[in-house]
């Protein structure tokens, strides 16, 4: 694709920006320049804390006033150039027209007051890209029809809080589309979404992009959602392009030294070398589930679910978001009661137990949720975090609970001197170790990890998992694994439960899962994650 | 710059809890050192000078009764600011229990009994509920106090209860009820210290409310009575000469508003500063 | 939809009679003869005649059910209140029903004037605020708003009525409902409460504009004046609330207020009653403002049933 003759989408000069904390200002960008090619999808490849949805937001004149910008220049297709550092950029003009953006959380992103119908009417007839309500309404109805909406009248209808993440986001690049943009700015648009919905967002932009002609420049921490869809990949790390490229020479023949690392943790997770430790011999079982019944206003979330764990089992359950497999763990460690079955511990139903018998139990059944930060009062130290379970249980004294805690946080990977700190000064990585280490001094038989690494950067999910696995040779407890990712449930379980709709539709030893698979829904999950990967080295 | 200019970056220092604390302790200094700062005894009477205009002797001037009006002022300080903490303790105490309680064992019978006791007490407007009791039991502070102890509780115990209701819903005390607490223990560890901050900025500004209701009342005949160097009191007294001597009143008055002046001052910044949850169920 | 409304109305039911209830053992927990509260102590009225005292004293114990437990007390109380009758006033003799009505009007008057001014103004301050945070602007405002919320209603009553009446001229001083004197008074609460209005506007316009729609609305190219109209609509929801709030702290509160001004309100009727020790005067008033603070909450709460397609939906969600 020769783009010598044809103007660049977008050009961006120089950006700098700082951001003024605590009265001095720290630097984020620092003459940054990026191009887009029309037409063209390019991947912003960074973790958190790069700066690359500073660069998303400084082209769209949406930083917080906390921002300053140092200087930086725009250019959108043929147009003039954009000085950033003065006001009066147009930036109405600018908005919607010719540059799009996409929010991460597209629910958060929709009026939750107004109906999806209303969203289109407004930028429609702001722009004057449709002269009566009608049009706008016709207008979004062929979008919304061409993002593979079934039903595009109905859900014109409907508003935010009526539709799941997936659709909220489709609505959005709907709407953006509506107002005929050259540039179309995604920013992490499938971070909050399952595998499934992931690549049907990333299958439609790149249908976007062919039958509309965007450009998009598609922000993401996500080696896998970079390959599925970029012609080229800028890999950005603090503010700084380390390497940039074809996507396909980037990702096989990375060439700085960053980038290898981020490509070398995404192999840690998902081709690390299969388990070398045998699958325990059928000892007696420590967790049976059986014919486990849940339902929320009268909606059934778990129907009739079975599974049984033994001792040192790892077992991943790997479903899509509204699938129940958070709510299984919520009941399994005691957060819920179901409405019918039973959870047999070593033989005791503990869901018939009440007060101060089911939290005994709390000792041998531990959880470690997603959102590592919400887990910890951020007033507490970490010493003090991990102490907590025995505080509450009443559990040694004061001194022998200290001398555990520091135990396992050192255990955990928490060096002495970061014990006395609280979570705002740790790391997210850090905050999740913390929360295994609590969760360990109890030592349960058994572990629940309810998407705990997805909300983690790529190296630091692999870290963590590591982690989990040295843990789990060393203390010899099961483990539930929970995720929508089957890369991270491949080579870390010994065998795979695939959840939909409230049960198991299969469950096979981990190696035979893509294998042998004959089930529907096991195959659509596994060829979209494949289809994410498809290429990559 | 081209900036979101819309969104308010709230890393400013926080003017209005310094302003609000430093007036408050003038006037705490001023009022609990009033035996010794006044300049003259609250209860002397000296018909010689009475109804003077304020000068540089009578600051605020001087009552009907030719007693010094900033004298009794900065007195009756003591009482009227004991009272209303006092009264505002009690209330804050019972509310928070109640409230706590309340969201702890939401959906419960405990919980739907709580909310329409509070949805009836709420029934009572307080000027109303003032009126019926100093037309039953007589005027008075002290009643006047007990009767708004008694409704005032429930403006606490719906704020912690919806306090209670988000803390639950966060990851934290899901973690804390997996690690094994007990209800004790959640309450006391987990739903109390999140309610706590609501509380304390509802607390200045309903303290500033109190005083001025009772300063209200205490202005329609209702509160406390003279001779009481009391700040209601004294507004009762002022009320009837205000033409021809508004300094009489006007001196409690002015009491009274840097009072309620400081206390929302430090409602409002520590309100900034402890960034509370927005969306609170109706 | 219609499971919402009918759920409401029966809470705010059972909240009338348990409010009915706790008046009623207020009345009987005061202290003195309840006969003597409600006939007076024959000292001061007409009923000078001890025979005539005697005799309606006994009448109304009889009427009153004195003579029978106090669950039949509440019950026959109760009745006689369903059917508007409020007892008689001590001092004129007549029905405190009637006398309620006619001042009813007035202080409406006087209440919705006043949240008339306060919503205007404090919406427009509190807006004005929130668009400028943090700039000098907003300060002023703010200082000025607090400043005005700490100082006593009667204050600046008599403050605007001195200067008003006495220095200009013109403000006529009498104890008519002319709404040639409803503009002072009004004022005056209005003000009062648009400072409080204003804080709470600014800050809930503040909070929305920080939310993520703004953002993408922007983001889509619109300008500030759409957004803001957006923050503006969607933060309204909590400011019914509040409205409604101030409505029934207007009505309760601007005794103050009728007392300054010499406004013939149902908060002037019942002050005077207690002056006089006219009982059934203050019960009367105590049972009417109960009542509409509960009419206010009841109407509020279905209002929001309809503001809010989250909660009408859910609604529908479960009718399905």
């Amino acid at each position: 694709m020769s783009k010598l003759n044809r103007p660049a989408a977008l050009r961006l000069h120089n950006l700098q920006v700082s951001y003024t904390q605590n009265g001095r200002p720290v630097p984020v960008l620092g003459k940054l320049s990026l191009a887009l090619g029309q037409g063209e999808i390019v991947s912003l490849l960074g973790e958190s804390g790069s700066g690359k949805s500073t660069i998303a937001k400084a082209m769209t004149g949406l930083l917080p006033p906390s921002a300053a910008i140092g200087g930086g220049e725009l250019i959108v297709g043929d147009g003039a150039a954009v000085d950033l550092t003065v006001n009066g950029v147009p930036w109405s003009k600018l908005r919607g027209r010719k540059i799009g953006l996409l929010f991460q959380d597209a629910q958060q992103a929709l009026n939750p007051l107004l109906t999806v119908r209303a969203h289109f009417r407004e930028s429609l007839r702001f722009h004057r890209l449709a002269s009566s309500a009608k049009e706008a309404d016709g207008i979004g109805a062929r979008l919304l029809a061409q993002l593979r909406f079934s039903d595009p009248t109905a859900m014109l209808d409907r508003y935010p809080f009526q539709l799941s993440g997936g659709m909220c986001q489709r609505v959005c690049l709907a709407l953006s589309l509506s107002l005929k943009p050259a540039v179309l700015i995604a920013d992490e648009p499938t971070s909050a979404l399952d595998t499934v919905s992931q690549k049907e967002v990333l299958d439609l932009l790149r249908r976007v992009r062919e039958e509309h002609g965007v450009a998009i420049l598609l922000v993401t921490h996500d080696i896998a959602v970079a390959n599925a869809v970029s012609d080229r990949i800028i890999v950005l790390n603090r503010g700084v392009i380390e390497e940039e490229g074809e996507a396909r020479a980037v990702l096989s023949r990375p060439q700085a030294a960053y980038t290898r690392k981020l490509i070398a943790s995404r192999s840690r997770i998902a081709d690390a070398p299969r388990r070398s430790d045998e699958m325990p011999t059928a000892s007696e079982p420590v967790l049976e589930i059986g014919r486990l019944d849940k339902s929320f206003h009268k909606r059934p979330v778990l129907r009739q679910l079975d599974l049984t764990l033994h001792r040192g089992d790892i077992v991943g359950i790997l479903g899509q978001s509204g699938c129940g497999k958070s709510t299984l763990a919520r009941c399994i460690a005691g957060l819920e009661r179901p409405d019918g079955g039973r959870i047999l511990y070593r033989g005791t139903d503990v869901v018939r137990l009440r007060g101060r018998a089911r939290r005994e139990i709390c000792r041998h059944i531990q959880l470690v949720f997603q959102d590592a930060r919400a887990s910890l009062n951020p007033r507490r130290t970490a010493v003090q975090l991990v102490q907590e379970p025995l505080r509450y249980l009443r559990i040694g004294s004061r001194r022998e609970r200290e001398a555990l805690a520091r135990f396992y946080l050192n255990e955990a990977g928490i060096a002495d001197e970061l014990q006395e700190r609280r979570p705002p000064q740790l790391s997210t990585g850090q905050c999740q170790r913390i929360a295994i280490a609590r969760a360990l001094i109890l030592q349960p038989d058994v572990l629940i990890c309810d998407e705990a690494v997805s909300a983690l950067d790529m190296s630091v999910q692999a870290q963590i998992l590591a982690l989990l696995q040295r843990l789990h040779r060393q203390f010899g407890f099961a483990m539930i694994m929970i995720s929508h990712d089957v890369r991270v449930l491949r080579s870390f379980c010994h065998s795979i439960a695939v959840m939909n709709e409230g049960s198991f539709c299969e469950v096979k030893p981990a190696e035979a899962l893509h294998l042998e698979s004959r089930q529907p829904y096991t195959r659509l999950l596994l060829q979209c994650a494949g289809e994410l990967e498809a290429g990559l080295g | 710059m081209n900036m979101n200019k819309l969104a308010y970056n709230s890393n400013r220092p926080a003017l209005s809890l310094l302003a609000g604390l430093a007036l408050l302790g003038l006037l705490a200094v001023a009022i609990l050192g009033a035996p010794w700062l006044a300049p003259h005894d609250p209860l002397k009477q000296q018909a010689s000078e009475r109804l003077e205009k304020p000068s540089l002797q009578h600051p605020l001037g001087t009552d009907r009764f030719g007693r010094d009006v900033l004298s009794r002022a900065l007195h009756g300080g003591q009482s009227t600011l004991l009272a209303s903490l006092t009264a505002l303790a009690a209330a804050l105490a019972i509310g928070l229990l109640v409230g706590l309680l309340a969201g702890m064992f939401h959906g419960s019978a405990l919980d739907a009994a709580l909310m329409r006791l509070i949805d009836v007490l709420l029934a009572f407007p307080f000027m109303v509920l003032a009126m019926l009791v100093a037309a039953l039991f007589g005027t008075g502070l002290v009643h006047l106090l007990l009767a708004v102890v008694s409704v005032w509780w429930v403006s606490f115990a719906r704020l912690a209860r919806s306090a209670a209701l988000h803390a639950k819903s966060e990851t934290s005390y899901a973690a804390a009820r997996v690690l094994g607490a007990s209800s004790a223990s959640l309450l006391l560890r987990e739903l109390l210290p999140k309610a706590l901050g609501p509380s304390l900025v509802l607390a200045t500004f309903e303290l500033g409310s109190l005083i001025l209701s009772v300063a209200a009342l205490s202005f329609l005949g209702l509160g406390s009575q003279p001779p009481a160097p009391e700040w209601g009191s004294m507004l009762a007294d002022g009320r009837d000469h205000f033409l021809q001597a508004p300094h009489i009143l006007l001196g409690p008055a002015l009491f009274i508003v840097l009072t309620v002046l400081a206390f929302n001052l430090i409602g409002e910044g520590l309100r900034d500063r402890l960034d509370p949850y927005e969306k609170s169920d109706v | 939809m219609r499971r919402l409304i009918v759920r409401k109305l029966l809470e705010a039911l059972v909240t009338l009679l348990g409010a009915t209830l706790i008046l009623f053992v207020l009345v009987r927990l005061a202290p003195g003869d309840p006969v003597k509260l409600l006939l007076g102590s024959g000292t001061d009225v007409a009923l000078s005649d001890t025979q005539l005292l005697d005799r309606k004293s006994a009448e109304l114990r009889e009427e009153l059910g004195l003579n029978e437990n106090v669950a039949a007390q509440y019950a026959s109380w109760l009745k006689r209140l369903l059917q508007a009758d409020l007892g008689s006033s001590i001092y004129t003799g007549r029905a405190v029903g009637e006398e309620l009505a006619e001042r009813l009007a007035a202080t409406f008057a006087l209440s919705v004037s006043a949240l008339a001014v306060q919503v205007g103004l404090g919406m427009f301050l509190g807006t004005a605020s929130a668009l400028k945070a943090g700039k000098l602007a907003d300060n002023v405002i703010r200082l000025a708003c607090v400043t005005l919320a700490s100082t006593p209603a009667f204050v600046i009553g008599l403050a605007l009525l001195s200067l008003f009446a006495v220095t200009l001229g013109a403000y006529e001083i009498s104890s008519e409902a002319s709404p040639g004197r409803l503009w002072l008074p009004a004022a005056t609460l209005g003000l009062l409460g648009a400072a409080q209005f204003a804080r709470f506007v600014r800050a809930q316009l503040l909070s929305e504009l920080g939310r993520t729609y703004v953002l993408s609305t922007l983001a889509r190219g619109l300008d500030r004046r759409h957004v803001v109209r957006h923050a503006l609509r969607n933060a309204l929801l909590p400011l019914v609330t509040m409205i409604a709030l101030s409505l029934t702290a207007l009505i309760g509160g601007a005794v103050v207020i009728e007392s300054v001004f010499s406004w013939p309100g149902i908060g002037k009727y019942a002050l005077d009653g207690i002056m006089l020790k006219d009982y059934p005067v203050i019960q009367g008033y105590a049972i009417v403002m109960i009542s509409l603070v509960v009419l206010i909450h009841f109407v509020v709460e279905v209002a929001y049933g309809f503001l809010d397609p989250r909660i009408a939906g859910k609604d529908k969600a479960e009718a399905l």
